[in-house]
């Protein structure tokens, strides 16, 4: 269970351009499921996500992921609870270019301390599983979006994490990718992972698999729908 | 006041250290009021952000302010030779009625940053802030020290005048002199070796017991501090003598000089981490119950046990080695007149 009280994130607190991205977010998120954060631009589902994962923290408030809490931890633990609990699928992929796909899906897994071969083994073995296998090499510039987002997918899966994030998956993707994406986020459900999206896109949000949606307005949760 | 690079270095150091100090102090005022891990509030939250960038500035002011004893010792003794009368360090940190005092400043808290240093890598081990209310309580003591040593340090420097006359090493740590310095140059050496032997000995022997047995670590710190203030004692008393190489010469600064090799840096850079260290292990004691360190601090207090017991060995080993292979007899000469240059310069005066 992840479990969310009173989350306020303002930002440039105290100064005149102080902007308020969430405010007093309450939210129990179950385990093992998917769930589609909705809302227009600006409604606050990327803070949420990146407040959630561990990447920044709230103004207020406490998160608890599996009872133990996670807003108070020193930076050295709130890494490694990034890097182990965590995976990240950006807006816009943040792959490094000039290095292989390959590579780029390895680096996670550097400060993990793992064995070089293993981590290659795994690093390939997500490529094959994503039909990526014949791309291992090539420079991530060089590949078509869609191929980009299946290594940005291959490198958020190289620790094993048991939460995957993915932050306005579909932006830059036609129907058919985005419903290939979507699938493969079933199949990682189905494996137990839990799935927290942040998309305004109708098709992820009404997509077959997703099992709650939580709508956002201004910082504020306004629309819960549990799917049976 | 002489314009000295060490001088103005320590000066503005010591400013900054202050201004950092007491910024830090001023945090942990509000951690020990306001701190409260059960709360979501701005308030708690801010703080616990704070406390990451306050520890590590004050863990950078620490790093510094040991390094400010040796830096301290290296410009008095650099700038000796502007006094009439001074022959080291001890000459130009008796210029005025300020210097004894900042070096003693100094060394204590050269002593309690060092301390401070490993509380707080202690609780940066853990996640949940154990011991983030001693750890501020105990920085805002040091905070407050560092102040009245910057005072004392800054009175030191504006006072030093390049026509005061002084007193060299020989008078300042010399048997007939009736100070501290003059006690610790007047103990019975052979009493004192054997004191001085038998502390670092048995603080080994403990030292040995608790990473046995996990138990005597107060014990052990005990003897850890009482080592470090029998060994201070004791390079007054008698080590420095067989570095010299001469029964009434007592100076503990003379030795950080080109003549005696920089000896002493390599003496006081394995004593005083030897007490920091042994001392530690002790005041870790006192959280080794807490539940998020008690997988962290017995391996951490074995550790420090091992290199504050190291750190005395080789301590001991440098202090033993004029003694075994210089020709240097200082019990002969307890019992001979004493021809020193000094003595006969009293005796020619007398």
């Amino acid at each position: 269970m992840i479990e969310l009280s009173h989350i306020t994130k303002t930002f440039n607190m105290g100064k005149a351009n102080a902007f308020t991205a969430l405010s007093g977010i309450d939210l129990r998120i179950d385990l093992g499921r998917m769930t589609v954060f909705k809302g227009p631009s600006g409604s606050g589902k990327t803070t949420l996500l990146s407040i959630i994962g561990c990447m920044s923290r709230p103004t207020s408030g406490r998160i608890r992921l599996d009872s133990r809490e996670t807003t108070s931890l020193p930076e050295r633990f709130a890494a490694r609870i990034r890097r182990d609990t965590f995976g990240f699928i950006f807006q816009n992929y943040n792959l490094i270019r000039g290095i292989s796909a390959l590579e780029n899906i390895m680096i996670p897994a550097y400060p993990t301390g793992r064995k070089h071969a293993a981590v290659k083994r795994r690093a390939q073995g997500l490529l094959r599983r994503l039909n990526m296998e014949s791309k291992a090499d090539e420079r991530v510039e060089t590949l078509s979006g869609g191929e980009q987002q299946r290594v940005a997918i291959s490198r958020a899966l190289i620790n094993d994490p048991s939460i995957i994030i993915a932050d306005e998956p579909t932006a830059h993707l036609d129907t058919d990718l985005s419903r290939q994406f979507m699938d493969i986020m079933i199949d990682l459900k189905d494996e137990g992972k839990t799935i927290l999206i942040a998309s305004h896109d109708p098709l992820v949000s009404g997509y077959g698999g997703v099992d709650r949606g939580v709508g956002l307005r201004d910082g504020e949760i306004v629309e819960e729908r549990q799917r049976q | 006041m002489i314009l000295n690079p060490g001088i103005i270095a320590l000066l503005l150091a010591s400013f900054l250290i202050v201004a950092f100090a007491g910024y830090a102090a001023f945090t942990g005022f509000r951690i020990i009021r306001c701190w409260d891990m059960r709360s979501g509030s701005p308030t708690q939250l801010s703080l616990e952000r704070k406390t990451y960038l306050v520890s590590s500035i004050f863990a950078y002011v620490s790093a510094f302010q040991l390094l400010s004893l040796f830096m301290f010792i290296y410009t008095a003794d650099h700038i000796h030779t502007l006094f009439v009368g001074a022959m080291c360090a001890a000459g130009s940190l008796n210029a005025n009625a300020n210097g004894y005092p900042t070096l003693v400043l100094k060394g204590l808290n050269f002593f309690l940053c060092g301390v401070w240093l490993l509380v707080n890598y202690t609780d940066n081990r853990a996640e949940d802030y154990p011991l983030i209310k001693f750890k501020y309580k105990f920085l805002i003591l040091i905070s407050g020290l560092l102040f009245v040593e910057a005072f004392f340090q800054f009175r030191y420097f504006i006072g030093l005048k390049a026509d005061i006359i002084t007193s060299c090493c020989g008078a300042l740590f010399s048997e007939e002199t009736e100070t501290v310095a003059g006690q610790m140059a007047s103990l019975p050496p052979r009493a004192t070796q054997m004191i001085f032997f038998l502390a670092l000995a048995l603080t080994i022997r403990v030292g040995i017991y608790f990473l046995v047995t996990g138990r005597g670590s107060r014990l052990f710190a005990g003897l850890a501090t009482g080592s470090l203030i029998i060994s201070v004692a004791s390079v007054v008393s008698f080590i420095s003598v067989y570095f010299y190489e001469l029964p009434t010469h007592h100076c503990p600064f003379c030795v950080l000089q080109k003549d005696y090799h920089y000896i002493g840096y390599a003496l006081y850079l394995s004593l005083l981490p030897a007490g920091i260290f042994g001392t530690s292990v002790g005041v870790l004691q006192r959280f080794s119950a807490q539940a998020s360190l008690k997988r962290i601090v017995p391996g951490l207090q074995k550790r420090l046990c091992i290199l504050s017991m190291s750190a005395y060995l080789a301590f001991m080993m440098i202090s033993l080695y004029p003694m075994i292979f210089s020709d240097f007899v200082l019990e002969s000469h307890l019992l001979a007149p004493d021809t020193s240059p000094w003595a006969i310069y009293q005796d020619v005066r007398a």
